[in-house]
């Protein structure tokens, strides 16, 4: 019995040292296992924490960079956390803050266009309030002096009303001023008035389309700028050349410069700002702020006129081409119509020529100036202008019966001197009639200068 | 007085660029009763707007300085560089203007005087 004892005590131990080695053994495994998976979770942490870095560093500025387009090529640092939560919410966050970014850039740029559209409003007002002043005085003063010093500040104030006006339709403001409808070529010209080198533009080309009313001062403003940055860069000794040209379906405006020309990546901005499709955010302007194509484009979408300045111009430098559909044009004789109806009177080149001199004038039709001043009609012409001898337009109309009442008057007084020269003593006769000599000598003489 | 010329929007064409920036016109003798034909001079291509229309208003008969800036809506003082300009080129004549009643000479007067008194 006692025999046994060891030998069960030793199979005990056997068993037990079995278990323990099964049991280290399982136990190992599962150490290894728990190593491993903490190295995971401890790399998984890291590189958590890596995208976090990353999402901080490089993700949000990217995103603040790009104004809220999703930008390309910036997203998960490791490819493996796409499909996670942790994944999902790092796309969370970004969403927010696109959101946030967006909405306060919106409301920037809300607030800056209300600001800048209502202070341009007043400048623009002033400087229209100005331009009629110094018309005023333009018609007061004679003197060739205070005209030169007049013209140069009516010049100054053109220039800085476009550029008040540029910046407030920018804004969204509307150009703003009631125009009636004018030609072409006045429409150019007017847009030439508002630049610095105004000198230096040649427009040629001679249609008869006229600009709708409501499209003139847009299509002004428009032109206006496009010439401006001709002019600006090209060399102040060259020239820009405007066309004014009449196309199938309506009118083009050609403006070639002489400049340096434009590299791909400003025409391909300069695109986009022309197509008027990209709103233009007025806190995103260069510094110093390029306002005239983003002008040009905003005005090309609303009014309905296409603007391209993707061509070579011929001298070297870009061609900007202005197309005005039929839509926005008239005809020249229904523009002049309705400006000379407005000026409350006749028109000057029609009428008094063929008209008899002595047919009255008829009713409300009869030309007064604005002013309520009756016009002085023309004087018929009596054969070729250059043929006819000065005395006798000097001596017509107004300065004729001058002279005849004088003379009138004149053999009045000789008729009664010598009705009475009977009665009368012969020294007072003498007297009246030397008298009367003398005067007469001196209608003659007047009438002799007038003549 | 008249009121105003009511002028809504100003000159759409600056007066400067009709004169390309000139304001002293080419000759000072124009005034604004000074009138002007058209000449059978050169014809009036290559000229701009406003001096077309110049020529044309004064095509038919005499118009004054006065009445063809009235016309073209101009300042008198724009209307006379171009007037000048014009003439410069020969496609307007002026006419010389009518003087004013000449004061009489002194020594006439005083013969007269003498011959009066002479007489008396």
């Amino acid at each position: 019995m006692t025999e046994q004892i060891p030998e069960a005590v030793v199979w005990c131990l056997a068993v037990g040292l079995l278990a323990v080695t099964v049991l280290l053994a399982r136990q190992r495994g599962i150490s290894a296992r728990q190593r491993k998976r903490n190295g995971e979770l401890a790399g998984d942490l890291l590189s958590r924490e890596e995208e976090l870095r990353h999402l901080v560093t490089v993700r949000l500025p990217a995103l603040e960079e790009s104004a809220h387009r999703p930008a390309p090529g910036v997203g998960l640092l490791d490819t493996r956390l796409a499909e996670t939560d942790f994944a999902k919410c790092l796309d969370g966050v970004l969403e927010r803050f696109a959101e946030a970014v967006g909405r306060s850039q919106a409301r920037a740029d809300r607030s800056a266009k209300a600001a800048l559209k209502s202070s341009m409003r007043s400048i623009q007002a002033l400087a229209s309030e100005q331009q009629v002043a110094i018309s005023e005085m333009q018609d007061r003063h004679d003197h060739p002096d205070v005209l030169r010093d007049l013209l140069e500040i009516d010049h100054a104030n053109a220039q800085f009303g476009r550029r008040a006006q540029a910046i407030a339709v920018l804004c969204g403001s509307w150009p703003g001023r009631q125009r009636a409808a004018s030609a072409l070529t006045d429409v150019v010209r007017g847009s030439t008035s508002r630049i610095r080198d105004y000198r230096r533009i040649r427009i040629h080309g001679e249609v008869d389309i006229a600009v709708e009313s409501r499209a003139v001062e847009p299509v002004v403003l428009a032109v206006a700028e496009l010439l401006d940055n001709a002019a600006r860069h090209s060399q102040p000794s060259t020239q820009v050349e405007v066309g004014i040209r009449s196309v199938h379906n309506g009118a083009c405006v050609v403006i070639d410069d002489a400049g340096v020309g434009m590299d791909g990546q400003a025409l391909e901005k300069a695109a986009l700002l022309l197509s008027g499709r990209h709103t233009v955010d007025v806190t995103r302007l260069d510094d110093p702020p390029q306002f005239g194509f983003a002008v040009v484009g905003v005005l090309a979408q609303r009014y309905g006129f296409g603007v391209s300045v993707d061509t070579h111009s011929p001298y070297g430098g870009v061609r900007a081409v202005v197309f005005l559909p039929g839509a926005l044009l008239t005809h020249r004789d229904a523009a002049d119509g309705t400006a000379e109806a407005a000026h409350a009177g006749g028109s000057p080149a029609a009428g008094p020529a063929s008209r008899p001199p002595s047919e009255p004038p008829v009713g409300a039709a009869a030309p007064t100036t604005a002013g309520g001043l009756p016009r002085r009609r023309r004087r018929a012409a009596q054969g070729p202008a250059a043929a006819r001898p000065a005395p006798t337009a000097a001596a017509e109309a107004g300065t004729r019966s001058a002279e005849e009442t004088a003379r009138r008057i004149g053999a009045f007084a000789r008729g009664t001197l010598n009705g009475r020269a009977a009665e009368d003593t012969p020294r007072d006769t003498a007297r009246r009639a030397a008298g009367e000599d003398a005067r007469d000598t001196s209608h003659d003489d007047e009438g002799n200068n007038r003549g | 007085m008249s009121p105003p010329r009511p002028r809504p929007s100003g000159r759409l064409v600056r007066p400067y660029v009709v004169t390309e920036g000139r304001a002293h016109p080419s000759r000072g003798t124009l005034d604004l009763v000074t009138l002007l034909i058209a000449a059978d001079g050169p014809p009036p291509s290559g000229l701009g707007p406003e001096k077309r229309r110049l020529t044309e208003l004064c095509r038919p008969g005499a118009l004054s300085v006065a009445e063809v800036a009235g016309h073209l809506s101009l300042p008198v003082s724009v209307t006379k560089v171009l007037v000048a300009d014009l003439m410069d080129s020969g496609h307007i004549v002026a006419l010389a203007p009518i003087p004013a009643a000449l004061p009489s000479d002194a020594r006439i007067l005083k013969e007269v005087l003498d011959g009066l008194r002479a007489r008396l």
